[in-house]
C-alpha cells in the first residue's frame, strides 16, 4: 500500500437538485506526495473535500483511503482511519483556548476505554506534550492560553491547521490554508505547509498559483465541477484548457 | 358511543383544531424567522382572551376583539423592538429565555389586573343558542369561530404563499442577510412578522373565551399542545401547523370521549410517535 | 489545586455551615438539592450547549420511584438514592435518545414535550401518584452506615445531610468536568461540526451528556421526596423545569460554582419575596429578562466583573501544567 494510491476517488459526483457540483471527478493521490487541486472560484473544490470527508454524501461515485471503501463514511469515522481535513472558513472551536482546540483534536485520536475517562484531562500528559508541540509547529506557542476567538486571522488560519494536524493523519486535505493571509503570513504557512511535506501525504486546495507550481508534485485543475487537467506543474502550466479556464490569469 | 357525542366530539375537536392551528401558524412564523420558541406565545392568548372581555364591556364583541388584536399586536412588536432585537447576535437560546421571563411576568400582570379568580364570557346575544345539525345540536358561536379561524388560517397561508410580502417574509426566514443585501428593511419585517404572530395568538384567545372560559393559567396550559402543532407539523411548515393542529385537536377531543384521563397525555404521545417515525414533521423539509 | 480553586472551595464550605444561620433549614436543604439539579443542567445547557426544559422529568419521575419504594417496600435510604439515580439516568437514556436526534430549537420542545406527557400521566394517574394531591406518607428513612443507623428527622438533622451528599454530588461533578469528557462537551457546544470532523461521534457525547445530567437530577429528586414527607405533582411539573433553568442562567452558564449561586438566590428571593407578595413570579421574570438582555454571564459574571474593577487579575504562569478546561474555569461560556 506504500506507493499506491493513497487516496482515490473513481468518479465522485455531487448533485445540488439540478446542479451538478461536482461531476465524475476521478483522481488519485500518491503517497507522500503534495498534490494540489487547483480551480476558479465554484468550479466544486470544497465540494470535493466535502464529499471525501462524509460532509456530503456523493450522489454518485466511490472514494477509497488506503485501499479501503470510505464513501459516505460518517465525518468523525475518518480521523481513525488517518485523514484529516482543515476548513477554507476557520472552523476551530471559539470559546476554547487554543491549547484546548488542539488538545480536543489530539485526544480524539487517543481516547481511552470508559474507565479512562475517570482521569483528570491534565492527567494525559502525552495529549498534553502532543498539543504543545503542534502549536509550537504552527508558530503559536505564545498563544496556548487565548481564546480562539480572541486571534487574529493569521493565527486562527494556522490554529486551524494546528487542529488538523492534531488528528495525527496519514493524509492531510488542506482547504486554503493561506486563505486571507497577507503576504508574510503567506509565507509563512507556505513554509509550515512544505515543512510537513513528507512527513504527511497532502491534498492541498489552493488558489495563490505561485505557491502551488513552487511546492506541488501533482495538480489537478478543476472547472466547473469537473477534473479538466492533471499533471506536474509544468504539464499543468502548458495545458491550454487550464489556460482557458483561468481566462488567461496566469502568475 | 352514540353518534350525537361521536359527532360533538369530533365537532369540539375541530374547533379546538382550528384554535390549536392559529397558535400553530403564529408560533410557526416567529419561529421560521427567529429559529426560537415563543415561549410567551400562550400567555399572549391569554392576554389576547382577558384584554377581549375588557375591551367588550366598552366597545361591543366586535370592539373588543379589535382591541384584544391591536392590543396584543402592539405588545409583540414591543417585545421584538425592545427585548428580541437585542438578541439577534447573541444565541437564539437567549431568546427563548427572554420569552420565558416574559411569559412569567405577563402572568403574573394579569393576575394583578383581572384576579386570580376564573371568568366566564357569554358570546354575543345573536351567536347564543344551539344549531340542530341532525346528528347532533352545536353551539352555534362554536361553529362561527371554527369558520372564522379557518379563514384566517388559509388567509395567513395564502398571505404567506401568494403575495410579494410574504415572499419577503419567506425570503428572510431563508436567508436573512441575502433579503438584508437585497434592500429589505428585515428588521422591520421581523417586528412586523412578530407582532403578527402574536397577534395571531392573542386573536384566538379572544375568539375562544367564550368558549373556554377565561383563567390566568390558560396561557400557560396551551403553550404545550401549540408546540406539540408546531414540532408535529414541521418546524417552519404552515400546512404542517394547519394540518397537525386539527389532527391534535381531534385526536384529544376523542380521546376526552372515550377515556378522558389519557386525553392530554395522547397528544403527547402523538407528538413523541411522530417525532419518531417521520422526524422532520409531517410536512416539514429535511 | 490552585489558590483561587482553594479560595472558592473553602467559600462554598462556609457557605454550608453558615446557610442554616441565614434561611431556615428547609430552605437550606433545597437550595444544595436544586443545586445538584443545576449542576446537571449546567453540565447540557452550559459545557454542551443543549437547553434542556424538561429536567423535571427525571427529578419527578426518581421522586415517585423513591418515594413509592420507601412506602410500599420500606427501602433504605441508600437504596432509594441509587434507584432514583439510577431511574433518572435510564429515562434521560431513554428520551435523550429520541431528543438529540435533532438540535436546537427541535430539542428544547422534545425535552418540554416529553415532560408534559409525563406530567399529565402522573396528574391522571391519581392511584400510584396521588394526582394533583401528591403521594403523601413519605418517610425519612435513617441512614444506615453498618452498625450505625443515622436518624435525619429534624429539619436540621436533614440539612446536614443533604450538604454532605451535596458535596460528594459536586465532587463527582468536578470530575466529571475536569476529565476529558469537560472539553469534548465544550468542543461541542463550540462547533459539533469541528467536533465530528476531529473524530468525536457527536451524537453519543450528547446523549452520555444528557444521560449523567438525568442521573444528577434524580439523584437530587430523591432528596426532595424526602423533605416534606410528601411528593408533591409540581415535581414533576415544568415549573420546575423553568425553576432549573432560572437557576442556572441567573448563577451563571458554563461555571461549576453557577448554579450554586443561582439555586441559593433564587431559593432565597422566592423565600424573603413571597411572603410579602404574592406575585413573585414577576420579580423572578423581571430578574430573569434582565440577565438574559444585560448579564448573561449570572452573577458569577457580577462577580467577576465586580472583581475586575478592584483590582487586575493574575496571569496564569506560562510552562506551568496548564489545566483542561481553562477556559470553563475562567471565562465561562458568556
Amino acid at each position: 500500500m506504500s506507493d499506491g494510491a493513497l487516496l482515490r476517488t473513481e468518479r465522485l459526483t455531487c448533485d445540488f437538485g439540478a446542479l451538478r457540483a461536482v461531476n465524475r471527478v476521478s483522481l488519485d493521490v500518491r503517497a507522500g506526495t503534495l498534490h494540489s487541486v487547483i480551480g476558479p472560484n465554484g468550479s466544486g473544490k470544497t465540494t470535493l473535500f466535502n464529499l471525501m470527508c462524509g460532509e456530503i454524501v456523493p450522489t454518485d461515485g466511490r472514494v477509497y483511503f488506503e485501499g479501503r471503501d470510505v464513501t459516505g463514511l460518517p465525518s468523525h469515522r475518518l480521523p481513525h482511519l488517518g485523514l484529516a481535513r482543515s476548513f477554507q472558513r476557520t472552523n476551530v472551536f471559539g470559546k476554547l483556548t487554543a491549547y484546548e482546540n488542539v488538545w480536543a483534536a489530539a485526544f480524539a485520536r487517543r481516547t481511552p476505554g470508559a474507565l479512562g475517562f475517570l482521569r483528570r484531562a491534565s492527567e494525559f500528559s502525552e495529549v498534553d506534550e502532543e498539543a504543545r508541540r503542534l502549536l509550537g509547529e504552527v508558530g503559536l506557542a505564545h498563544k496556548l492560553t487565548a481564546r480562539a476567538e480572541t486571534l487574529s486571522h493569521g493565527q486562527q488560519r494556522a490554529l486551524e491547521v494546528g487542529v488538523t494536524l492534531a488528528s495525527s493523519p496519514r493524509l492531510l486535505l488542506l482547504d486554503e490554508p493561506t486563505q486571507g493571509l497577507a503576504p508574510e503570513a503567506t509565507q509563512q504557512m507556505t513554509r509550515l505547509v512544505q515543512s510537513l511535506v513528507g512527513r504527511y501525504t497532502i491534498l492541498l486546495i489552493e488558489h495563490k498559483m505561485r505557491i502551488v507550481m513552487s511546492i506541488s508534485d501533482r495538480i489537478s485543475v478543476m472547472a466547473f465541477g469537473e477534473l479538466i487537467a492533471e499533471g506536474t506543474p509544468d504539464e499543468v502550466r502548458e495545458n491550454r484548457d487550464v489556460q482557458r479556464a483561468y481566462l488567461g490569469a496566469r502568475r | 358511543m352514540n353518534t350525537s357525542l361521536l359527532a360533538g366530539a369530533v365537532l369540539n375537536g375541530m374547533v379546538t383544531g382550528m384554535l390549536y392551528a392559529l397558535m400553530g401558524v403564529g408560533l410557526s412564523l416567529i419561529l421560521g424567522l427567529l429559529n426560537i420558541p415563543n415561549f410567551a406565545h400562550g400567555v399572549l392568548y391569554a392576554l389576547g382572551a382577558y384584554v377581549m372581555i375588557s375591551g367588550a364591556k366598552a366597545f361591543g364583541f366586535l370592539g373588543g376583539l379589535l382591541t384584544a388584536i391591536v392590543a396584543v399586536a402592539m405588545l409583540g412588536a414591543a417585545i421584538e423592538y425592545f427585548g428580541v432585537r437585542r438578541l439577534y447576535r447573541v444565541h437564539p437560546d437567549y431568546i427563548l429565555l427572554l420569552s420565558f421571563g416574559l411569559s412569567l411576568i405577563l402572568t403574573e400582570s394579569i393576575i394583578l389586573v383581572w384576579g386570580p379568580v376564573g371568568i366566564t364570557f357569554q358570546p354575543p346575544a345573536l351567536l347564543t343558542g344551539a344549531i340542530d345539525l341532525g346528528v347532533t345540536a352545536y353551539p352555534k358561536y362554536r361553529l362561527v369561530v371554527m369558520v372564522v379561524t379557518t379563514v384566517l388560517v388559509l388567509g395567513c397561508y395564502l398571505f404567506v404563499t401568494r403575495t410579494r410580502y410574504g415572499a419577503i417574509i419567506r425570503a428572510g426566514i431563508e436567508d436573512k442577510e441575502m433579503a438584508a443585501a437585497l434592500g429589505i428593511n428585515i428588521r422591520r419585517v421581523f417586528t412586523l412578522t412578530f407582532a403578527a404572530g402574536t397577534g395571531l395568538a392573542g386573536l384566538g384567545g379572544a375568539l375562544m373565551s367564550p368558549v373556554r372560559g377565561l383563567l390566568p393559567t390558560m396561557g400557560i396550559d396551551i403553550l404545550p399542545f401549540a408546540f406539540v402543532v408546531v414540532v408535529l407539523g414541521g418546524l417552519g411548515s404552515l400546512p404542517g401547523a394547519i394540518l397537525a393542529g386539527l389532527l391534535v385537536g381531534v385526536v384529544q377531543s376523542l380521546m376526552t370521549a372515550i377515556w378522558a384521563p389519557g386525553a392530554d397525555a395522547s397528544v403527547f404521545a402523538l407528538m413523541t410517535l411522530g417525532i419518531i417515525a417521520r422526524p422532520q414533521g409531517l410536512l416539514g423539509q429535511r | 489545586m490552585t489558590r483561587g480553586a482553594l479560595l472558592r472551595f473553602g467559600l462554598l464550605l462556609a457557605a454550608i455551615v453558615a446557610l442554616p444561620l441565614a434561611v431556615r433549614p428547609v430552605v437550606a436543604s433545597e437550595i444544595w438539592i436544586f443545586a445538584i439539579a443545576g449542576m446537571a443542567l449546567n453540565l447540557i445547557f452550559g459545557y454542551t450547549g443543549m437547553l434542556s426544559f424538561g429536567q423535571a422529568t427525571f427529578f419527578g419521575l426518581a421522586a415517585y420511584t423513591a418515594g413509592l419504594m420507601m412506602i410500599h417496600w420500606h427501602a433504605p435510604l441508600l437504596v432509594v438514592l441509587a434507584a432514583g439515580t439510577v431511574v433518572g439516568a435510564l429515562a434521560a437514556a431513554a428520551i435523550g435518545y429520541v431528543c438529540i436526534q435533532r438540535v436546537g430549537t427541535y430539542f428544547i420542545m422534545l425535552t418540554f414535550g416529553f415532560n408534559q406527557m409525563f406530567f399529565f400521566i402522573a396528574y391522571k394517574w391519581t392511584a400510584v401518584t396521588g394526582g394533583d394531591d401528591g403521594l403523601p406518607g413519605i418517610p425519612r428513612p435513617p441512614l444506615a452506615l453498618g452498625p450505625l443507623a443515622i436518624r435525619l428527622d429534624s429539619s436540621l438533622r436533614y440539612y446536614v445531610f443533604v450538604a454532605a451528599v451535596f458535596l460528594l454530588a459536586f465532587y463527582a461533578m468536578k470530575r466529571i468536568v475536569d476529565s476529558p469528557l469537560g472539553v469534548i462537551f465544550q468542543s461541542i457546544r463550540e462547533n459539533p461540526g469541528r467536533a465530528a470532523a476531529v473524530g468525536y461521534d457527536v451524537k453519543r457525547y450528547k446523549w452520555i451528556a444528557f444521560t449523567i445530567a438525568g442521573g444528577f437530577t434524580g439523584f437530587a429528586g430523591v432528596l426532595y421526596s424526602m423533605m416534606f414527607g410528601i411528593v408533591p405533582l409540581e415535581s414533576i411539573s415544568w415549573i420546575i423545569s423553568g425553576d432549573i433553568v432560572f437557576m442556572v442562567l441567573i448563577g451563571g452558564i458554563g461555571n461549576l460554582y453557577g448554579p450554586l449561586l443561582g439555586a441559593a438566590a433564587f431559593k432565597w428571593l422566592s423565600e424573603a419575596i413571597s411572603v410579602v407578595w404574592e406575585r413573585w413570579p414577576l420579580i423572578l421574570g423581571v430578574a430573569l429578562v434582565l440577565v438574559v438582555l444585560f448579564l448573561r454571564g449570572g452573577l458569577v459574571e457580577a462577580f467577576r466583573r465586580l472583581r475586575d474593577a478592584l483590582g487586575p487579575r493574575a496571569r496564569p504562569e506560562p510552562g506551568a501544567k496548564l489545566p483542561v478546561g481553562i477556559a470553563a474555569e475562567t471565562e465561562a461560556g458568556s
